[in-house]
C-alpha cells in the first residue's frame, strides 16, 4: 500500500507529460485553464505542442519538390504574449522559381462558461506580402486572442529549392513542452544532419529507413528506393535567453541543420558536394571564380605600376594598394564571397559587394608580387557553421601572408588599417585559399591589444575650480572606434559631445591629430575648467583625481550567466592623472595601491598613487589580453569591475594648513 | 503636352547650371548642415477631384555620410496611386555625370513600417552608394494619385542640418476646384509667392541650415511650410466635400465611421449583462473599457481605405483584433449599445505634443482614441492599450488638439493635460548603514500623472529584467542583492508603488578615520547639458515633474555625525528646489533625515534663458550630491 501511494504521483506526472492529444484540434480544458508555464512561471507564452515534418514529393512531370508541414500548439499566459498570435512566416523567390504556402489551418481556442470555444482563422486574417522581389511573407493573425487562449495553426511549404533543408529550429525564445521533428530523404538526396554543439541542450535522432516505389505513368512496375527518417520527440525544452556581452544569440540555439552531401539520380553519376572544410575551399574556389577573377588584371595594370613607382618596401606596396582599392571601389553594403558585379565591372563602375571589393585587393596585391590570398570568412550575424559549408561563409577578406603572420585587410572599410577588421568580419575563424588550391585557418579576432592612454595635469585653484589640461592617445582598434564614431561628425557636434558628462566643465583649444589617418595613432589634447569638480566637507577638500576618467559603472549587472561573454577586443587603457595643490594647503590623505589579476594575467587592474611635495600623481591601468571568458569566470569578472570602479572614485583629501 | 515641355526645359536647365556650379555654394549654405537641396521644384496639378499628378524635380547636394537621408530619392505608391515616371543622375563633385537611374534601375519593397504589421503602401527608391563626398544628385519623379484628400504641402526644409539654395511649389487647378491653404512660420523667411484661385505659387531661396539644440521644441512647430486642401477630393476611392473642421468631420462621420457601430444581439446581451449593476455611467463605461481591455489585441493592419476607416465594430467581434481605429469604434459600439455617447478622436500620438492644426482642415493625425464627454471633464481612453487604467491618456497623447468626429460634425478640443503636481514621484527610503560601507535599504515609491505610464509596465517584466531595471538606474548604488520587489498597480486611483527591499555595499567611503555618506540615495531627476556655443532655439521643458524624497540614513552602531550639510533652497522660473537635512531619533537610533523637493515648470523660454538653465541643473545636481560625515563616538 506504501509503495503505491508513492508510485500514485508519479504516475499522474507521467499521465499529464504523455496523456496530451496532440492531434490538431484536440485542445483540452487543461490546457486553457493553466495560469502559468508549469517550469518556467514569467513565460509570456510557450509552444505545446510543435510539429515539424519535411519530405520529398516525386511528381511525374515536375519532379522534386521538398515539402515541410509545421503544426504548432501555443499557449499564450500574458498579454506580453500576444506577438506569438501573429505567425510570420518567411519564404523566397528567386526568378520563376517560387516557394509556396498552401493549407493554411488555424484556430483559437478559448475557455467559455466551461466550454470550449473555437474561432477559426478567416480568410480575412491570413495576410501575404512581397516584401523584395526575393523576400515573401505570409502572416496569421489569430482571432480572438485573448489572456489564456490556446492557439493552433498549420500550413505546409512547398519548395522548388530541393537541395536545400532550412534550418529546422528546435528552441524559442518561450518554452517549448513537446516537440516532434521528422525529416525524410530518399536516397536520391545525402544529407548529413547536424546539430548545434553550443547549444545547452540536445536530442536523440532516431533514424529509420524503408523502400518505397516511384511509378512513372500507368506501367506497373516501378523503381524502388530507399526512404531515411531522422525523428526528434522531446519534452520541455527550456527557453533561449538573452544575455549582454555576447557575439550572436543564435549561435547558442537548439537547431537541426542538414548538409548537403551529394545527390545520385536515378541514370545518373554521383555528384558530390563539399564534405571537408579543404573541399568547401576548393569549390569555392571554382565555383567563386576565384581563380579566373584573379586573374583578370589588365584593366588595373596601368594604374597600379603608376602606384607603385617609388614604393620599395612590401609594407609600402600594402598600404598604398589598400587606400587605393578603398578610394576606388565603394561598398554597396551587400555581403557574399563571390565577385557579384565581376571585377573588372566593379572597378570600372566604382561601386561593388564585399566579394567585388576584396577580390580586386587580392588580384592587385599579386600583381605586386606580394604573396596575398582570399580568406573566407563568415560574419557575426552569419553564425558559427557548424559543418564544413559553403554557406558557412558569407564574406571575403584578404589575407598576406608573411613569415610570422597573416596581416588581414577589408577594404569595405574605410577607417580600417592594415590588420584591422570591422566587428563584423571579426568572427570565429577565417579560411585562407592559396594559389595551388590548398586552404587553412586564419584566426580573425583581434589578437594585439589597442591602447588608449591618456595624461590629465590639474592645476586645483583658490576658488577650488580645477584647470586642466587632458592629453589622449588612441592606438589601434581603439582609434577605429573613434573613427567610425564621429567620422561625419562636425567640430561643433564633436565640441558638444565632448563636454557631456563631464559635469559643469568648459572645454577650450581642442586639437585633434591624424584622425582621418586610419592605422596611425589618434592624438586629442584640450585645455579645460571644471567647477563643482571637488567637494568641500567641513573644511576639507575631496578630489577624485580621475575625475571623468573614472569608469561609473560595472558593465556586468545579471546576477547569472549562461553564454560565453564576448569583450571587444584587447586592449589597455592608462590614465596619468597630475595634481597640483596650491600653497597653504596639506595633503591628507591619499587612495592607497592597489592590484588586482584576472584568470593568470588575462586582466589585470593596478592603481598607484603618489605625492611628491604639492604633486600628486595618480595612475591607474586596465589591461585586457583577453577578449573571450567563459561563464564560469562570470563572477571574477563582475567582481574585477566592482573594485576597479570603488578604487577609481576614491578621493584625496586635502585641507588647509 | 506643353507644360511638360516647359518643364523638362527648365529642369535641363537648372541642372546645367547647378552642376557648373557646385564649388560655388553659398558658405552660409554649408554651415551645420549635412546636405544642400540645390533646387527643389514641386508641381502639383489638380485634374479632377479624384485626379492628380505631382512632379517633383529635386536636387541635392551630400556632403557627407549623415546627408544622404537628404536626398529623398523615392516614391510611395499603392493601389490609388502610380509613378509615372522616376529617374536620377548622380554626378560628383566636379559636376560630372557619374551615373544614371532609369525607372526600372529603382528597387520595389513593400512600406510596412514599425509597428505596422500588414499594410498595401509600397516604395520605389534609388539604391546608391556613395563613392566620394560630396556628390550631387538630382531626382526627378511623376506620380499620379487617384486620392486628393491628402495634398503635399510645401515642406521646403526637411528637417535640422540641411539648407536650401532654391525651393519652388506650385499648385495648378485649372478644374477652379475650391482650395485651401496656410502659411506657417514664413514670416521670417524672404518668401516669393503669386496666389491665385487657380494657382498657388511659392518660392524660397538660401535657407540656411537649421542647427539642432537640446530640449528645443520640435521641429515641425518652426518649419516653413504651407497646408494645401481642397474642398471637393476622394479618398482611396471615397469622395467628400468640406471647407471646415465641422463639414470635414461630418464627412468623415457619413463615410467612414456611420453604420460601423452595429453589434450582433449577443455581444449586446452580454454588454447588458456586463453592465447590469453598475450604478451610473460612468461605472459601465469602466466596465465596457475592461472588457475590451480583456477580451482584444492589437494589430495594425492597413489596406486601401483600411487605412482610413475603421473595421466594423461587427468584424472585431469576430477577430478580436484591430488597429487604433477598429478598436477605438469597437469600444463606441459598445458603450452605444448601453445608452453611452462617445466620439471618434483624431490625435497625433507620440511623446513630443503635436496638435491637430485647429484652423486648418484636412487629413491629419495618426491616432486615434475615444472621448466620452461628461460633466465633471471629459473621459478620455486608449483602446489600443489593454493595460492603460480607465481614463488614462499619459505621454502620448496628453496636452494636445485632437478633432472629434461627431454625426454632426468636426470639434477641435484639447486632450486632458496633466500638470507638474499631477506628474509627481514621491519616495520613502530608509537606509540602514553598516561601518563597511554595506547598508540595507527600503523603498516605497509612488508615481503619479505621466510617471505613472512610464512606470508601470516594469510589473509584468520578468524578475531578472526587474533586478536590471534598478541596477542600471541606480548604478551608483553597488551590488545590489534583492529581497523583495512587489508593486501595487492602483488603476482606479492611478497610482503606482514600488515595495522595493535590498542590500547594497560600498555606499559609504573612508577618509582616514572619517566616513564619508553621499545624501543623494536617488538621483534627482535631471539633464546633463554641456556648456552650449550660440543659442538659436527657444528651451522647451514640454512636461513638468515633481518629486518628493525622503531619505533616512540610520547610521552604524558606534558612530555619529560630525557635519551634516545645510540645507538649499533654490526658485526659480524653471522650478523650485529645496534641500532640507536633519539630525532625528527613532526609538533611542539616531538617523540623518534628507528631505528633497523638486519641481520642474513645464514651459518655454527664449534662446537666452538656456544658460540660466542648465546653471539651475548643476545646482539641483550639486546640492543633491552632498555628503554627511560620520565619525567613532
Amino acid at each position: 500500500m506504501r509503495k503505491f501511494l508513492l508510485f500514485l504521483p508519479l504516475y499522474l506526472l507521467f499521465c499529464n507529460l504523455h496523456g496530451q492529444n496532440y492531434k490538431f484540434g484536440k485542445v483540452s480544458k487543461e490546457e486553457l485553464l493553466e495560469q502559468q508555464h508549469p517550469l518556467e512561471h514569467e513565460a509570456n507564452a510557450a509552444v505545446l505542442f510543435r510539429e515539424h515534418r519535411t519530405y520529398y514529393h516525386i511528381n511525374p512531370q515536375t519532379g522534386f519538390s521538398l515539402v515541410t508541414e509545421v503544426h504548432e500548439r501555443v499557449k499564450i499566459y500574458t498579454k506580453d504574449g500576444f506577438e506569438w498570435a501573429n505567425k510570420e512566416i518567411s519564404y523566397f523567390r528567386n526568378g520563376n522559381d517560387q516557394e509556396k504556402i498552401s493549407g493554411v489551418k488555424g484556430v483559437t481556442y478559448n475557455l467559455e462558461n466551461g466550454k470550449i470555444r473555437e474561432d477559426k482563422l478567416r480568410k480575412d486574417g491570413i495576410f501575404e506580402e512581397e516584401v523584395t522581389d526575393y523576400k515573401l511573407k505570409t502572416t496569421l493573425a489569430m482571432p480572438a486572442v485573448t489572456e489564456g487562449s490556446v492557439i493552433e495553426y498549420r500550413y505546409t511549404l512547398r519548395s522548388p529549392f530541393v537541395t536545400s533543408i532550412d534550418i529546422i529550429p528546435l528552441q524559442y525564445t518561450i518554452p517549448v513542452n513537446r516537440l516532434e521533428t521528422r525529416v525524410s530523404i530518399p536516397e536520391f538526396f545525402g544529407f548529413k544532419k547536424h546539430i548545434n554543439p553550443k547549444s545547452a541542450v540536445h536530442f536523440p535522432i532516431e533514424e529509420s529507413r524503408r523502400n518505397e516505389t516511384y511509378r512513372t505513368g500507368t506501367r506497373s512496375s516501378g523503381t524502388d528506393y530507399m526512404v531515411t527518417t531522422y525523428s526528434i520527440e522531446a519534452n520541455e525544452i527550456p527557453a533561449l535567453k538573452e544575455e549582454n556581452y555576447i557575439d550572436y544569440l543564435h549561435n547558442y540555439a537548439a537547431y537541426l541543420q542538414w548538409e548537403l552531401e551529394f545527390t545520385k539520380f536515378p541514370n545518373s553519376p554521383y555528384k558530390y558536394f563539399s564534405q571537408t572544410w579543404e573541399e568547401v575551399a576548393t569549390t569555392i574556389y571554382k565555383d567563386g571564380g576565384y581563380g579566373k577573377e584573379l586573374d583578370k588584371t589588365r584593366f588595373f595594370e596601368d594604374d597600379l605600376d603608376e602606384l607603385l613607382q617609388g614604393a620599395s618596401t612590401i609594407e609600402e606596396k600594402i598600404a598604398r594598394i589598400y587606400d587605393f582599392v578603398k578610394e576606388k571601389i565603394k561598398w554597396d553594403s551587400y555581403l557574399g564571397y563571390r565577385s557579384i558585379n565581376g571585377i573588372r565591372t566593379a572597378y570600372k563602375e566604382g561601386e561593388g559587394n564585399v566579394g567585388d571589393i576584396n577580390l580586386v585587393l587580392v588580384s592587385m596585391l599579386r600583381y605586386a608580387g606580394i604573396n596575398a590570398n582570399p580568406v573566407l570568412v563568415s560574419t557575426r550575424n552569419n553564425g558559427i557553421p557548424v559543418y564544413p559549408t559553403r554557406d558557412g561563409f558569407n564574406y571575403v577578406i584578404a589575407g598576406v601572408e608573411a613569415p610570422n603572420e597573416v596581416i588581414l585587410l577589408d577594404a569595405t572599410d574605410l577607417t580600417a588599417a592594415p590588420g584591422e577588421l570591422p566587428k563584423r568580419a571579426s568572427n570565429w575563424q577565417g579560411r585562407i585559399i592559396r594559389e595551388n588550391g590548398s586552404s587553412t585557418w586564419v584566426n580573425l579576432m583581434p589578437q594585439y591589444q589597442s591602447e588608449e592612454t591618456i595624461v590629465m595635469n590639474l592645476k586645483l585653484q583658490e576658488n577650488l575650480m580645477l584647470q586642466g589640461k587632458s592629453m589622449k592617445i588612441l592606438k589601434g582598434l581603439q582609434a577605429k572606434d573613434h573613427r567610425d564614431k564621429y567620422r561625419s561628425v562636425d567640430e561643433e557636434k564633436y565640441m558638444e559631445t565632448l563636454h557631456t558628462n563631464k559635469g559643469n566643465i568648459r572645454i577650450t583649444s581642442l586639437e585633434k591629430e591624424n584622425e582621418d589617418l586610419p592605422g596611425k595613432e589618434i592624438k586629442e589634447t584640450y585645455d579645460f575648467e571644471l567647477e563643482n569638480g571637488v567637494e568641500r566637507i567641513n573644511g576639507k577638500i575631496y578630489i577624485k583625481p580621475l575625475l571623468f576618467l573614472a569608469q561609473k559603472e560595472n558593465p556586468f549587472k545579471a546576477a547569472e550567466r549562461t553564454y560565453p561573454i564576448f569583450l571587444k577586443y584587447p586592449y589597455v587603457t592608462t590614465a596619468t592623472v597630475n595634481i597640483m595643490i596650491p600653497e597653504g594647503y596639506r595633503v591628507e590623505s591619499i587612495p592607497e595601491n592597489f592590484a588586482s589579476e584576472l584568470n593568470a594575467g588575462e586582466g589585470s587592474f593596478t592603481f598607484v598613487a603618489s605625492q611628491s611635495g604639492n604633486f600628486l600623481r595618480i595612475q591607474s591601468v586596465v589591461d585586457f589580453k583577453n577578449i573571450v571568458f567563459n561563464p564560469r569566470d562570470y563572477n571574477a569578472l563582475k567582481g574585477f569591475f566592482d573594485f576597479l570602479i570603488e578604487k577609481q572614485t576614491e578621493s584625496i583629501v586635502i585641507s588647509k594648513i | 503636352m506643353k507644360r511638360f515641355f516647359f518643364l523638362s526645359l527648365y529642369f535641363i536647365f537648372l541642372t546645367y547650371s547647378f552642376a557648373q556650379d557646385m564649388e560655388t555654394i553659398n558658405s552660409k549654405l554649408l554651415q551645420h548642415s549635412d546636405a544642400v537641396i540645390r533646387y527643389e521644384i514641386v508641381e502639383i496639378e489638380v485634374l479632377s477631384a479624384d485626379k492628380l499628378r505631382i512632379n517633383t524635380g529635386r536636387m541635392v547636394t551630400v556632403l557627407n555620410e549623415e546627408g544622404e537621408s537628404f536626398i529623398e530619392a523615392y516614391d510611395f505608391y499603392d493601389d490609388h496611386s502610380k509613378i509615372k515616371k522616376q529617374s536620377a543622375v548622380i554626378y560628383d563633385s566636379r559636376g560630372k555625370e557619374i551615373k544614371k537611374f532609369k525607372k526600372k534601375d529603382f528597387q520595389d519593397r513593400s512600406a510596412v513600417g514599425s509597428g505596422t504589421l500588414i499594410s498595401d503602401d509600397r516604395l520605389k527608391y534609388m539604391e546608391y552608394t556613395a563613392r566620394d563626398y560630396p556628390y550631387t544628385v538630382v531626382y526627378e519623379s511623376e506620380v499620379e494619385k487617384r486620392s486628393t484628400a491628402f495634398i503635399r504641402s510645401w515642406y521646403p526644409v526637411s528637417g535640422y542640418r540641411v539648407s536650401v539654395e532654391s525651393s519652388s511649389y506650385s499648385l495648378k487647378n485649372p478644374a477652379g476646384i475650391p482650395l485651401r491653404f496656410k502659411e506657417k512660420n514664413l514670416d521670417s523667411l524672404l518668401v516669393h509667392r503669386e496666389n491665385s484661385n487657380l494657382e498657388l505659387n511659392y518660392r524660397i531661396e538660401n535657407v540656411p541650415a537649421y542647427k539642432k539644440e537640446r530640449l528645443s521644441p520640435d521641429f515641425k512647430t518652426f518649419a516653413p511650410q504651407v497646408l494645401v486642401a481642397l474642398n471637393r477630393f476622394s479618398l482611396a476611392g471615397v469622395e467628400g466635400e468640406a471647407a471646415n473642421w465641422k463639414e470635414f468631420g461630418k464627412w468623415q462621420y457619413e463615410h467612414l465611421l456611420k453604420d460601423k457601430t452595429v453589434l450582433s444581439p449577443e455581444i449586446i446581451s452580454r454588454v447588458q449583462a456586463l453592465t447590469a449593476d453598475a450604478a451610473d455611467d460612468l461605472e459601465k463605461a469602466r466596465l465596457i473599457y475592461g472588457y475590451v481591455q480583456e477580451n482584444t489585441r492589437y494589430i495594425s493592419v492597413q489596406l486601401g481605405i483600411g487605412g482610413w476607416e475603421p473595421m466594423s465594430a461587427r468584424e472585431v467581434d469576430k477577430v478580436k483584433y484591430g488597429d487604433c481605429k477598429g478598436l477605438t469604434n469597437y469600444t463606441k459600439a459598445l458603450l452605444e449599445s448601453q445608452g453611452i455617447s462617445s466620439h471618434y478622436a483624431v490625435v497625433y500620438g507620440g511623446k513630443s505634443i503635436e496638435d491637430i492644426d485647429p484652423e486648418f482642415a484636412s487629413m491629419q493625425g495618426n491616432h486615434v482614441i475615444l472621448n466620452i464627454p461628461a460633466e465633471e471633464g471629459d473621459l478620455w481612453l486608449e483602446c489600443t492599450s489593454q493595460t492603460d487604467p480607465f481614463n488614462y491618456l499619459g505621454g502620448f497623447t496628453d496636452n494636445r488638439n485632437v478633432l472629434l468626429v461627431k454625426p454632426e460634425g468636426g470639434e477641435i478640443v484639447k486632450t486632458r493635460a496633466y500638470s507638474v503636481e499631477e506628474n509627481l514621484q514621491e519616495s520613502v527610503s530608509r537606509i540602514y548603514l553598516d561601518t563597511n560601507g554595506a547598508f540595507e535599504a527600503e523603498v516605497v515609491r509612488k508615481s503619479y500623472g505621466v510617471p505613472y505610464g512610464n512606470i508601470y509596465p516594469i510589473a509584468r517584466e520578468t524578475s531578472q529584467n526587474q533586478e536590471l531595471y534598478y541596477k542600471n538606474n541606480w548604478y551608483h548604488l553597488k551590488d545590489l542583492d534583492f529581497e523583495q520587489i512587489s508593486f501595487d498597480n492602483d488603476r482606479t486611483r492611478q497610482v503606482f508603488t514600488e515595495n522595493l527591499s535590498f542590500k547594497g555595499n560600498r555606499m559609504t567611503s573612508r577618509a582616514g578615520d572619517r566616513i564619508l555618506l553621499p545624501l543623494n540615495f536617488i538621483y534627482p531627476y535631471t539633464f546633463n547639458l554641456p556648456l552650449a556655443g550660440e543659442r538659436n532655439h527657444p528651451l522647451e521643458i514640454s512636461r513638468g515633474r515633481s518629486f518628493e524624497d525622503t531619505f533616512e540614513f540610520f547610521l552604524p552602531a558606534g558612530y555619529a555625525p560630525e557635519s551634516i550639510p545645510e540645507g538649499y533652497t533654490l526658485k526659480s522660473d524653471f522650478g523650485n528646489f529645496e534641500l532640507t537635512v536633519n539630525l532625528k531619533k527613532k526609538e533611542e537610533v539616531v538617523y540623518i533625515e534628507v528631505k528633497r523637493t523638486y519641481w520642474l515648470n513645464e514651459g518655454c523660454w527664449p534662446a537666452g534663458a538656456f544658460e540660466g538653465f542648465r546653471k539651475f541643473m548643476n545646482r539641483v545636481n550639486s546640492y543633491s550630491n552632498q555628503k554627511a560625515v560620520l565619525v567613532a563616538i
